[in-house]
């Protein structure tokens, strides 16, 4: 998909906000559209079909979960929240809601720039034509073999493991929360057990990552989830 | 007894002679006074000499008197005998008095002591009933002037009988007329039950404190009125404990107010000097763009990244200064969750990457560190908050080194930088709020950072600490409690995926 042709629609209250959000993705081919208030971001999100909503967590007229829940229920356009800090209950909320990722106020135009771009990329991408093969560090995950090799070394991953891999993969460059993950891997019973989740996060750091207390590519997003960076 | 007596002398007159006889009776006075007391000893003296006259003196049997002589007998007899009976019940009635006396004061004594030792106004209430209760059988009501002014009844005597400790109409006004009075009133007629009352003035060295009443229950033998003086000496007692407890609260009251006026202060200091200077630094940099139409491309940029920068900073600084305020609110509730400690720390470093970017963060763990049980976003700003202290206090390219070390009872994280250290004498202080390390300026920031590691690592039951190793620079030490995990069924690790083609 050619970026220059999408559409982004910016539902934020500030206007010095929109004004450099829009300057920023407006300078990268992208069309940016502006909602300054809850109802009519709403109402903008169904006439205009963006390809990307950016979504303002704090409008003074709404609930940003209550938006992303109405939106979801007639559409599938990919949401990327804009929160402020010290607000992860928030965040997880409008997440499990189903937002697909946020970014803490202050956030940089490098940031913003890669958020939208992933999304972009996800929202492109139709599930028949997924990648068998993917490649990450010195990692190679076969999905259609279910090889994992690290450095051309066949890594031996236990079921859970490589379970979590792919669902880490199946979200890449995206925040999962801790909840998705555990109902994805685990299955809807073991919401609850997030330490099992934070061990088995550790196992694959240590097989797969140079260095596991600083990750380069199974993120830690404190508070939240994770984030599985290609 | 008196007529045992003379049963006992009658077969001894044989032998002995009537004199000696006078003698047994006299003796038996003594007795009688000690025993049954002053009314008693009268009577027995009468009888005494009649019994003496009528079995012993010829003729027998008779209160006819052969001897003339026996009549000077009588009379001396009759002298002695009460002189005897009023010096021995006088003896044993000072003994009784002394008793009592030590006895009140054994109490005094004690319910001083309760007193002095009183911490909250229940207690000492409590302590004076129960002193009534045990010294006088009496029940005993304290009022107290409320906020307003009115006399209001503090604590209720716990005994059967305080289901009247209501006081009447009559009651309270006289209670009114004594506070504000300050002299004592003495009633029988006050109460529902009729009984004795007397209303003491609590008399402070600065106002009057109350007024005690002492209620007399009808079985109690002596009057208050007679006990007066002990019961003045109870009173003053009881206003010095009630004195020294309003004392302590208005101490108390006092020193709250001089700390969160300490912290008003110091937020409006941390507002108008450490939140200015970032903006002002911001405005003149904007202003710089905006008004220098030649500037050169360079500069401009330059100027931009400095801007980028002094909002970043302002940003940590607000930060903390919402995460303190959110904390002094008492508005911070753990959200606990086991997670293994290395997580949050490259977590942490990733996220304090901007500030530490000409140090080098070396990382050094124990291969098994146990899971904790922890706030995780919580801690994440304790390590962010040593990570950017440690940066700003050290030169660049300077080694931070992040150590942490398993116990058996709890984790100890620290964070070490080889910059100049904490001042050595105030090492303690170092998480106060507000307090500042370098105090050159070089080094911008409020004093928070270390006030909220100490809040957090407080509320998760560890402590915090600051030195300066030997070897130089400045190290912090948090520690958490390790707990008892959730028991871990890992999966059997029979299926290798790798192995399946």
């Amino acid at each position: 998909m050619n970026a220059g042709l999408a559409t982004l629609l910016v539902v934020e209250d500030d206007a010095q906000i929109r004004r450099f959000v829009r300057h920023s993705l407006e300078r990268e081919g992208f069309r940016v559209r502006e909602a300054e208030a809850y109802a009519t971001g709403l109402i903008d999100a169904g006439t205009i079909k963006p390809d990307v909503v950016i979504l303002d967590l704090g409008l003074p007229d709404g609930d940003g979960k209550n938006f992303v829940r109405e939106l979801r229920g007639w559409s599938q356009v990919p949401v990327l929240i804009l929160s402020a800090r010290s607000m992860e209950t928030d965040k997880i909320e409008v997440l499990d809601a189903g937002a697909d990722d946020y970014l803490t106020k202050p956030f940089s135009v490098g940031e913003l720039l890669a958020r939208v771009r992933a999304l972009l990329r996800r929202g492109s991408r139709s599930p028949d034509t997924e990648n068998a093969l993917v490649r990450f560090g010195e990692v190679t995950v076969d999905m259609t073999r279910r090889l994992v090799l690290r450095a051309d070394v066949p890594v031996h991953l236990t079921a859970i493991e490589y379970r979590l891999l792919v669902a880490l993969i199946a979200n890449a460059n995206k925040v999962v929360t801790q909840r998705q993950l555990l109902r994805d891997v685990w299955g809807p019973s073991h919401v609850e057990s997030s330490h099992y989740l934070r061990i088995y996060v550790s196992h694959l750091r240590q097989k797969l990552e140079i260095n596991p207390t600083l990750p380069q590519h199974l993120l830690t997003e404190i508070g939240v989830g994770y984030r599985f960076t290609m | 007894m008196c007529a045992l007596v003379a049963l006992v002398a009658w077969p001894l007159s044989y032998w002995l002679d009537n004199v000696n006889i006078v003698m047994i009776f006299l003796l038996n006075i003594v007795a009688v006074a000690l025993l049954f007391g002053r009314r008693a000893a009268i009577a027995a003296a009468f009888l005494s000499v009649a019994l003496f006259d009528f079995f012993f003196v010829p003729p027998k049997f008779s209160f006819s008197v052969n001897d003339g002589q026996y009549l000077v007998t009588f009379a001396v007899m009759l002298a002695v005998a009460l002189t005897i009976g009023h010096l021995t019940t006088a003896v044993t009635q000072r003994a009784d008095d002394a008793q009592q006396r030590a006895d009140e004061q054994a109490g005094l004594y004690q319910l001083a002591q309760e007193l002095a030792g009183a911490l909250s106004l229940p207690q000492t209430v409590g302590a004076i009933h129960a002193f009534f209760r045990q010294q006088l059988n009496a029940r005993s009501t304290i009022l107290l002037p409320d906020e307003s002014g009115e006399l209001v009844i503090s604590g209720h005597d716990a005994t059967p009988a305080s289901h009247h400790a209501k006081l009447t109409n009559a009651e309270r006004s006289a209670a009114r007329a004594v506070y504000e009075t300050g002299t004592l009133m003495d009633s029988p007629k006050l109460g529902n039950d009729d009984g004795e009352r007397l209303l003491l003035p609590l008399i402070g060295a600065t106002r009057h404190r109350g007024v005690l009443i002492v209620a007399a229950c009808e079985q109690t033998p002596q009057t208050l009125v007679s006990k007066t003086s002990m019961l003045r000496a109870v009173a003053s007692l009881i206003t010095t404990a009630i004195e020294r407890l309003h004392y302590v609260e208005v101490a108390n009251k006092t020193e709250l107010e001089i700390q969160s006026e300490r912290l008003r202060s110091g937020i409006l200091a941390a507002l108008s000097h450490d939140i200015r200077t970032p903006l002002t630094a911001l405005y003149g940099l904007a202003d710089t763009l905006v008004a220098d139409t030649q500037i050169e491309k360079i500069l401009i940029k330059e100027t931009a990244v400095a801007i980028r920068d002094q909002s970043l900073q302002l940003n940590s600084m607000v930060t903390n200064l919402l995460d303190m305020a959110r904390i002094q609110a008492g508005q911070i509730t753990l959200r606990r969750e086991w997670q293994p400690l290395d997580e949050v720390i490259g977590a942490s470093i990733r996220f304090a990457a901007a500030a530490c970017s000409q140090r080098h963060v070396i990382v050094e763990l124990p291969p098994e560190l146990p899971l904790v049980n922890i706030d995780a976003v919580l801690i994440e700003r304790v390590l962010c908050n040593l990570l950017e202290n440690a940066s700003k206090y050290s030169p660049p390219n300077s080694e931070i080194r992040l150590v942490a070390h398993a116990s058996t009872l709890e984790i100890a994280v620290s964070v070490r930088n080889p910059g100049s250290g904490f001042p050595a004498d105030r090492l303690e202080r170092m998480f106060l709020l507000f307090e500042r390390g370098a105090q050159d300026g070089h080094v911008s920031g409020m004093g928070v950072g270390l006030a909220i590691c100490r809040a957090v690592v407080e509320a998760h039951g560890g402590h915090i600490s600051a030195s300066n190793p030997t070897d130089g620079g400045a190290c912090v030490t948090f520690t958490l409690p390790r707990g008892t995990p959730p028991p871990i069924d890992l999966e059997a690790d029979a299926p290798s995926v790798s192995a399946r083609p």
